[in-house]
C-alpha cells in the first residue's frame, strides 16, 4: 500500500441480503467514492471518511461473503461485497487508517474547525490534480506522536496550522524535516532504566515496639531484589527452598533472624545458632559464590591493582619471617571467623553491585520470577570483558604528560574567568547590532561633551592651569563622551543579556516579526530542499512555497510602515536580513524557471 | 641469566635477605650500580629481613620436618649409604665447596654473612647428618620450653646463646652453622618441595642469626598480643633493630648504591639509621608548570573544635562527627575519586561503624559510592577495582584506606581516581610494642637518635607516602588534607618532604573545615582547566634535551658553589 488510495472492484449493497450494484470501489485519503459499472445507475457514491463513523466486516471462514459494511454518522451504512476475502482485508486496513487518521486530524482542529473543513476541501481538490508520490500511510502510532508533539509545542502547531491546513505544505512535507522531532521522541519512549541507589540496603532497621522483644522488618518487592543481587547464598537458598522446602514468610523471618543475630555482633552466639540450624546457617556463613566469584573477577583486574600478585614479591607473607607483633601490622580475632562477616566488607559488596546496576528487567512483585530472572542473567557470561581489560591497562600505562599535545579540532572550552567568555560572545554579537544600536543609547551628545571639553579650555585659558588641570567628573564626562562609539555596545549590551533590540519594540509588533521569522525559515528550508527540481511533484510544491512567500513579504512591508517612526530603524535592521533571504529566494526561482522555459520551451503551467 | 642483563628489577628481598641474595645476587658484578627505588622504608625491609619469629605452629612443624627428614636420611641408609658419605666428606673439607653449587667468589656470595662462617669448615658434632638432627631436636624442645612462659621475657644475644648452651647443650658455633648444614643436607636429601620444610629451615634461620650476631638484636617472649590479654597466642622473637646489618653488605660489595624516593625525608636521617657516608645527598624539587598540589592542614572541624587522632582524643564522638563531616563536605565538591587514609584497620573499622551508626556514612553514599581496603587482599584487590569502575563511569567514589597497608604502598590514585587524598591522624606506631621499643631504645643508644623524633619521622614518612599517591605526572593535580592538629605543629610538618612543603602555604596550615572546602572549590575550579602543555611561562612539561642539559649545568654550578 504505497500509494495513498485503494481501488477494487466492489459490489454496492443497501442490505447485506440484496444482490447489490456492480463498480469500482476507491478509497483515497479522505475520500471514499464508488462508481458503478452502469453509470445510468443511482447507487454513486462519493463520502468524505469524515462523515464514517466505524466499519463492520465478515470474517474469513465463516460462511458469509466478504462484506464490508461503513456506518455513517447521519445514521444509515454503506455495504461494499468483495471478490474475495483478500481484497476486503486491503481495503478494511485502509479503512481503519483513515478514521483513525482523520478522527485525529478533528482532534487537533478542534477550536477552528470552519477553517479546517475549508482547508480539507482545498485539499482534496488539489489531491484530484497532482499526484504525491512520496504520500505514505503512516501508523497511528506515529499520528499520535505527531498530535502530541503539536499540542505540546504551539509554536511548531501554528506552523502546522498556517502552512499544511493552509494547504502550502502537505502534512508528509512538514513532517519529513522534523523527522529528528519525531525519532528522538520515540528514542525517549524506551525507559531508562533506573539503577540502584548508593545506599541500598544499608537502612533496612528493625523496628522495635519498645514493650516486647518483637522486631519488625518491613520488605519491600524492592528491597528483595536488592538483597538477592547483595547476597548470591540467600539468592541460591530462595530458590532451593521455596516453596518446597518452607513458605516464602519463613524464608524471611529466618533471613532476618541471622541478620540479627549479626547486627548484635555476637560471633558466638551465631555459631551456636548456625549449629543448630542448618537453612540458619546459610545466611550467617561467609557467601561461599562470592568467594568463587572472587576469584574469578580477580583474574580481570587491572594488574597495576593487582595485590595478589605481587604477594609473592614479598616474602613476608611467609609464616615465621619478618617481625611478628610490631604493632604496625594488626590482630584479628581468628575464631568463630567464619560468622564474623564484617560491615566493610558488606559495603565494599554494595559498592559492586550498585555498579553492576540492575541486570534484570522484570516486574518485581513475585520474588520467585525475580530471583529466577537473576539466576538467569548471573548465567550471561561476559566476553567482552578480556578487552576491556587491556583496554584499561593501555589506559593506565600511559602518562599524560608525556604525550605530546593532542591536536584537538575544536578548542577548548576555557573559562578561567567566566565574564570573559560571555563578553567575548557579546562582542561577535554586538558587531552586528551596532549600527543601529549606537545612535539611541548615547545618553551624552557629542556636541555636550565637545562643548564640556572647550568650556573647561577656555576656563584654563582665562585662569591658568589649577590644580587639578581638569575637574574629574569633566574628564570623566568627556571621557565618556568621546569613546561612546566603542564602549557604548561594551555598557549596554554587556551589562544585560537580556536585552535586546526586539524587547524595546512593542508587543505586538514583536510576536509578528517573530511568527514571521518562524514561517520564513521555514518555507525556505522547504524551498532550498526542493531545489533541483526533478519531478512534477516538486515543481508544484516549489511554486507553492514560493507564493506563500511572497504572500508573507508585504506583510513584512506593512509592519515596517506600521511602527512608530523612532523604533524603525531597529525593525528595519530587522527585516532586512529576511528580505533579502527571500529575494534570493525568488531570484533563484525565477532564473530557475527562465532555464527550464528556455530550455525546453514548454510552459511550466501545463507542467501536470 | 643475571649475567647476561644489563638491568635487572627485583624486589628488596633478592639483594638484602641473607638466605635469598645466596641465589640470585652473587652472580652481580662489583661495578653494578644498585638502586633502591621507593625507598622510604628501607629500613624496615632490612630489619624484617633479618628478624624471625617463632610460634606454637612453627616448633610443631619443625618437629614434622624432623621426623620426615629422619626417615629419609634411614631411607637413604638403607639404599644408597654413599651419598651421606660423601657429603660427609665434602663438609670435612669446608663449606666453600658444599653441595653442587659451583661459585668463584664466594664471600660474595652470602652478603649477609660475616666473612669467618665461609672460611671455617662445619664443627664436627653436626657433620653427619643424624646428629645434625638430634641437635635440631633439641633446640625445638629448648625452644618449646620458653615459650611456656606468663610474662614478657626480653633477652639479648649473648645471653640466650649462653642459656641454650647451659639448658640443651648447644654451642655459638654450632647454631651460627645451622642454616648451612640443613641446606647442604636438604641437597643431599634431595628434597626440592622446600615450602614443606618451611618450618625447620625458620628454626635454622633463627639459630645462624642468634649465633652469628652478638648485638642489633633482641629475643622477646610474649605470651599474648597486649591488644588482646584474653587470647593465650605465645609467640617468641628475634627482632633485628639495627638496619645497617642487613644492607653493610650490599654497601660493601657494590661500587654505587643509589637509595632514592619520593618521601625520603629528613634525608639526613637515613644515613644515620643504615649507618653509610652518603657520596651525594641531593634533594630534587619538582618542575611542574603550575600548581598543582594543594596540601592542607586540617586542624578543626565546623565546630571549630580541634581534630586528632592522639589517644585521648580518638574515641571522642565530636571528633569522629567532625570527621566525617569533612568528609561529607568534600565528598560533595570533589569530582569522582577521593581516597581517605586512617592511621590502623582498626580506627578505621570502628570510625566507620560510628558514622554508619550516626547517619553520616548514609549521606556520604548519597554523593559517591564508598570502598574499603580489607586484610584480604583478594577482597581488597577487587574493591580497588570496583573503585576505579566507579571513578571511570562518572559516578564517583571514595576509597578507605590505611596508612602503612598495602595500598598506602603500591596502588597509584592519580588523575580522577584520586583528586583528593585525606589523611585522618598521625599514622604513628603502635607505640607500647615490646619491639618497637626495643628498637628506639638501641637507637637511641647507638646512633644518638631521640626516640621522639624517630617516631614522628616515622608517622610523617606514611603520611607522605599516603597523600603522594593521588599525583602522577605534571598534568595531574589533587588535593591533600592532612586532618590533625597535630600537624600544624612546626616539629611534625617540617619533616615532610620538600615537594610537598614547597606548596604548602602559610595560610593553609590551620583551617577548619569550612576555609578547607572554599579554598577546595577554588583550587578545583582553576585545576579543571585545560592543560596547557607548552607552559606559558616558559616551564615546559615535556623537556627536550637542550632543557634538561640547560637544568644540568645550572645543578652543575649551584653544587660547585
Amino acid at each position: 500500500m504505497a500509494s495513498g488510495h485503494v481501488i477494487k472492484r466492489a459490489k454496492y449493497k443497501t442490505s447485506p441480503k440484496g444482490a447489490g450494484t456492480p463498480g469500482v470501489l476507491k478509497m483515497t485519503e479522505n475520500k471514499i467514492m464508488f462508481k458503478p459499472n452502469d453509470p445510468t445507475s443511482a447507487s454513486k457514491i462519493d463520502v468524505e471518511f469524515r462523515s464514517i463513523k466505524g466499519y463492520k466486516n465478515t470474517k474469513e471462514g465463516s460462511n458469509n461473503p466478504p462484506l464490508l459494511n461503513l456506518s455513517l454518522e447521519q445514521g444509515g451504512s454503506y455495504i461494499f461485497e468483495f471478490e474475495n476475502f483478500l481484497d476486503l482485508q486491503v481495503c478494511r486496513e485502509f479503512v481503519g487508517n483513515a478514521l483513525t487518521k482523520s478522527g485525529d486530524a478533528a482532534k487537533a482542529k478542534s477550536g477552528d474547525t470552519a477553517k479546517a473543513k475549508s482547508g480539507e476541501a482545498v485539499a482534496t481538490s488539489d489531491r484530484s490534480t497532482v499526484t504525491y508520490p512520496d504520500e505514505q500511510l503512516i501508523s497511528s502510532a506515529e499520528m499520535e506522536l505527531r498530535i502530541k508533539l503539536l499540542r505540546e509545542n504551539s509554536e511548531l502547531q501554528n506552523l502546522h496550522k498556517k502552512f499544511v491546513l493552509g494547504n502550502i505544505l502537505t502534512e508528509s512535507e512538514f513532517w519529513a524535516t522534523r523527522k529528528k522531532l519525531l525519532d528522538g521522541d520515540s528514542g525517549t519512549k524506551s525507559k531508562q532504566r533506573v539503577g540502584f541507589k548508593s545506599s541500598m540496603i544499608l537502612d533496612i532497621k528493625p523496628m522495635t515496639d519498645g514493650r516486647t522483644n518483637k522486631v519488625t522488618f518491613n520488605l519491600t518487592p524492592e528491597i528483595k531484589y536488592q538483597i538477592f543481587a547483595l547476597k548470591p547464598a540467600v539468592h541460591r537458598a530462595f530458590l532451593n527452598h521455596v516453596p518446597n522446602k518452607m513458605t516464602e514468610k519463613d524464608f524471611w523471618t529466618k533471613y532476618f533472624r541471622a541478620e540479627y543475630l549479626h547486627s548484635t555482633k555476637n560471633a558466638v552466639a551465631a555459631a551456636a545458632e548456625a549449629a543448630e540450624d542448618e537453612e540458619l546457617a546459610i545466611f550467617l556463613k561467609d557467601d561461599d559464590i562470592l568467594a568463587n566469584a572472587a576469584r574469578q573477577k580477580i583474574r580481570r583486574v587491572d594488574p597495576t591493582l593487582d595485590m595478589e600478585a605481587d604477594q609473592g614479591d614479598d616474602y613476608m607473607h611467609l609464616p615465621d619471617h619478618g617481625i611478628f607483633r610490631d604493632g604496625s601490622k594488626e590482630i584479628t580475632d581468628s575464631q568463630h571467623e567464619q560468622f564474623k562477616r564484617t560491615f566493610l566488607q558488606d559495603l565494599n559488596r554494595q559498592g559492586e553491585v550498585v555498579l553492576e546496576g540492575r541486570t534484570i528487567d522484570v516486574e518485581l512483585e513475585d520474588p520467585r520470577t525475580v530471583a529466577e530472572a537473576l539466576a538467569q542473567s548471573r548465567q550471561e557470561s561476559d566476553e567482552n570483558a578480556k578487552q576491556e581489560r587491556l583496554d584499561r591497562i593501555s589506559r593506565m600505562t600511559e602518562m599524560e604528560d608525556l604525550q605530546a599535545p593532542h591536536d584537538h579540532p575544536l578548542a577548548p572550552l576555557c573559562i578561567k574567568d567566566p565574564r570573559d567568555y560571555f563578553d567575548s560572545q557579546l562582542l561577535k554579537i554586538s558587531d552586528d547590532t551596532r549600527a543601529g544600536s549606537e545612535q539611541l543609547r548615547c545618553s551624552l551628545s557629542s556636541e555636550e561633551a565637545y562643548g564640556s571639553l572647550r568650556g573647561s579650555i577656555s576656563e584654563i585659558k582665562a585662569m591658568g592651569l589649577s590644580d587639578p588641570v581638569v575637574r574629574p567628573e569633566v574628564a570623566v564626562m568627556v571621557l565618556n563622551g568621546l569613546t561612546q562609539n566603542i564602549s557604548s555596545t561594551k555598557f549596554q549590551l554587556g551589562k544585560n543579556a537580556q536585552e535586546s533590540i526586539l524587547n524595546s519594540l512593542p508587543n505586538t509588533t514583536k510576536e509578528e516579526l517573530l511568527h514571521h521569522w518562524i514561517s520564513i525559515q521555514e518555507l525556505l528550508r522547504h524551498f532550498w530542499s526542493s531545489y533541483p527540481i526533478t519531478t512534477s511533484y516538486l515543481y508544484a510544491k516549489v511554486s507553492r512555497v514560493k507564493d506563500a512567500m511572497s504572500k508573507i513579504y508585504p506583510q513584512l512591508e506593512e509592519i515596517k510602515e506600521s511602527v512608530p517612526s523612532d523604533l524603525r530603524q531597529q525593525v528595519f535592521l530587522l527585516v532586512r536580513p529576511m528580505h533579502q533571504a527571500l529575494d534570493a529566494a525568488f531570484q533563484h526561482y525565477e532564473a530557475d524557471l527562465q532555464k527550464r522555459s528556455a530550455k525546453s520551451g514548454e510552459k511550466p503551467n501545463g507542467y501536470v | 641469566m643475571v649475567q647476561f642483563a644489563n638491568v635487572v628489577v627485583y624486589s628488596y628481598q633478592y639483594l638484602l635477605d641473607p638466605k635469598v641474595a645466596g641465589y640470585i645476587s652473587k652472580e652481580m658484578q662489583k661495578e653494578s650500580v644498585v638502586v633502591f627505588d621507593e625507598a622510604h622504608n628501607i629500613d624496615n625491609v632490612c630489619i624484617e629481613a633479618l628478624s624471625v619469629s617463632v610460634r606454637r605452629q612453627t616448633l610443631e612443624g619443625a618437629r614434622r620436618n624432623l621426623n620426615k627428614m629422619r626417615q629419609e636420611i634411614e631411607k637413604f641408609k638403607a639404599t644408597d649409604a654413599g651419598r651421606l658419605r660423601a657429603e660427609y666428606n665434602r663438609l670435612v673439607e669446608g663449606l666453600a665447596q658444599r653441595g653442587n653449587l659451583p661459585f668463584t667468589d664466594n664471600w660474595l656470595s652470602n652478603p649477609a654473612l660475616p666473612d669467618d662462617i665461609l672460611k671455617e669448615a662445619v664443627p664436627g658434632n653436626i657433620r653427619r647428618a643424624e646428629h645434625f638432627l638430634h641437635v635440631l631436636r633439641r633446640l625445638v624442645q629448648y625452644l618449646e620450653g620458653r615459650l611456656e612462659t606468663d610474662n614478657v621475657e626480653k633477652e639479648g644475644p649473648v645471653g640466650f646463646v649462653a642459656s641454650i648452651n647451659t639448658h640443651a647443650g648447644i654451642d655459638q658455633k654450632t647454631l651460627k652453622f645451622c642454616y648451612d648444614r640443613l641446606h647442604s643436607l636438604m641437597l643431599t636429601l634431595e628434597i626440592t618441595d622446600t615450602d614443606e620444610f618451611l618450618h625447620i629451615q625458620t628454626i635454622c634461620d633463627f639459630a645462624t642469626l642468634v649465633g652469628t650476631y652478638t648485638r642489633g638484636f633482641s629475643i622477646i617472649i610474649e605470651p599474648f598480643d597486649e591488644r588482646m590479654p584474653h587470647i593465650p597466642d605465645p609467640v617468641l622473637q628475634l627482632s633485628c633493630h639495627d638496619a645497617s646489618l642487613a644492607i653493610k653488605p650490599v654497601f660493601d660489595r657494590f661500587q654505587s648504591v643509589v637509595i632514592t624516593s619520593g618521601t625520603l625525608s629528613p634525608i639526613d636521617l637515613y644515613p644515620r639509621l643504615l649507618n653509610f657516608h652518603p657520596v651525594v645527598s641531593r634533594s630534587f624539587t619538582m618542575s611542574l608548570t603550575r600548581d598543582c598540589i594543594c596540601p592542607m592542614v586540617l586542624t578543626r572541624g565546623s565546630d571549630q573544635l580541634p581534630v586528632s587522632t592522639k589517644f585521648d582524643m580518638r574515641s571522642d564522638l565530636g571528633v569522629v562527627r567532625n570527621y566525617g563531616r569533612l568528609l561529607l563536605e568534600m565528598a560533595s565538591v570533589v569530582p569522582d575519586g577521593i581516597v581517605c587514609f586512617f592511621v590502623s584497620y582498626s580506627y578505621m573499622d570502628g570510625i566507620v561503624n560510628s558514622w554508619n551508626e550516626n547517619g553520616i556514612l548514609k549521606e556520604i553514599m548519597q554523593h559517591k559510592l564508598v570502598f574499603i581496603e580489607t586484610q584480604d587482599v583478594v577482597e581488597t584487590t577487587l574493591a580497588l577495582d570496583n573503585y576505579r569502575k566507579a571513578c571511570d563511569c562518572g559516578r564517583g567514589a571514595i576509597f578507605f584506606s590505611v596508612a602503612r597497608g598495602k595500598v598506602a604502598e603500591g596502588i597509584d590514585f592519580d588523575r580522577h581516581y584520586g583528586r583528593l587524598v585525606i589523611m585522618f591522624g598521625v599514622p604513628f606506631q603502635y607505640t607500647l610494642s615490646k619491639i618497637l621499643l626495643a628498637r628506639l631504645e638501641y637507637l637511641r643508644d647507638t646512633f644518638q637518635i631521640k626516640e621522639g623524633d624517630f617516631l614522628t619521622f616515622d608517622a610523617l614518612r606514611q603520611a607522605a607516602q599516603c597523600v603522594g599517591r593521588v599525583i602522577r605526572s605534571k598534568a595531574d593535580y589533587g588535593m591533600m588534607i592532612f586532618a590533625d592538629k597535630r600537624y600544624s605543629r612546626h616539629d611534625k610538618r617540617s619533616k615532610l618532604p620538600g615537594w610537598i612543603l614547597s606548596h604548602l602555604r602559610d595560610a593553609h596550615l590551620n583551617l577548619s573545615t569550612d576555609m578547607a572546602l572554599h579554598i577546595a572549590r577554588e583550587f578545583l575550579r582553576k585545576m579543571a582547566q585545560p592543560y596547557d602543555r607548552a607552559g606559558g611561562s616558559g616551564r615546559k612539561t615535556l623537556l627536550s634535551q637542550e632543557d634538561v642539559e640547560k637544568m644540568g649545568d645550572g645543578i652543575l654550578n649551584e653544587m660547585q658553589y
